[in-house]
């Protein structure tokens, strides 16, 4: 299928990669069908892009990829409404925000995107946690990941690659279609 | 929405095991006191309208403001 991204033109996505999100993502509740996509001019980031309208697309991270230790706990709904079985696991994502000075850029650990691979569904789950801040600032953080690899090399491993969660934009997509 | 009035100490029953009760009122400011099972989520709704803004914020993000980031942390 097409769909049309106001970031990277009209794409072809296989149906089986899309994702829904039964109950939207907070302030976008009509918006059900996703995408998550990788940018291959983009080392660091995906975007949860939405398939019905262009221009809604959001940013996000594995949480891996600034800390180590976040866990989002998930409770018998969140799992209900992910179709999630007992001891099966999840993908996480946190959506990022940048503002002009990027620096500033923050990650929200409150509310995280979970991901039911298997089942293409997911949730903005609304954790329970105190201690998981809506603007979590990762700019650092990530600067540290990245110092640490070395040069030519991805900076920082994207595991929704090799889970198969995105789908690679291709460049000449399209062109080609024209 | 359903309005009832209560007194400091009495309480509300949501289904058979969500319990609120009016613990404390002073001036403009109602204390409340919940108990519910442990499943269940309880918020602010503060804190919703704060992830709505977020979100709204994230979705404003250009594909050159994450690449801008990227370059940024190469230099460094």
């Amino acid at each position: 299928m097409q769909i049309q991204t106001t970031r990277f033109g009209s794409l072809t996505i296989n149906e089986k990669d899309l994702i829904s999100i039964p109950e939207g993502v907070l302030g976008f509740a009509d918006l059900k069908s996703f995408v998550i996509l990788e940018d291959p001019d983009d080392l660091i980031f995906a975007w949860l892009q939405s398939c019905e309208k262009s221009h809604v697309a959001f940013p996000i991270l594995e949480p891996e990829m600034f800390m180590s230790d976040y866990k989002a706990r998930l409770n018998k709904s969140d799992r209900e409404a992910l179709s999630l079985a007992e001891g099966q696991s999840s993908q996480v994502f946190t959506i990022v925000t940048i503002p002009s000075d990027v620096t500033l850029m923050t990650a929200n650990l409150k509310a995280p995107i979970i991901v039911n691979v298997k089942a293409r569904i997911a949730k903005q789950v609304v954790t329970q946690e105190n201690d998981h801040p809506i603007k979590h600032p990762i700019f650092a953080e990530l600067q540290q990941r990245v110092s640490k690899v070395v040069p030519g090399t991805k900076p920082v491993a994207k595991a929704s690659t090799e889970q198969k969660v995105a789908v690679q934009i291709k460049k000449r997509a399209a062109e080609t279609l024209v | 929405m359903l309005v009832l009035t209560r007194k400091l100490g009495e309480s509300i029953a949501i289904d058979d095991h969500i319990k609120i009760v009016v613990v404390q009122i002073k001036g403009k400011q109602v204390r409340l006191g919940i108990e519910a099972p442990k499943e269940t989520k309880i918020h602010r709704e503060e804190v919703y309208s704060a992830i709505r803004e977020q979100n709204s914020a994230a979705s404003h993000v250009g594909s050159e403001d994450t690449k801008k980031v990227a370059s940024l942390l190469k230099k460094s």
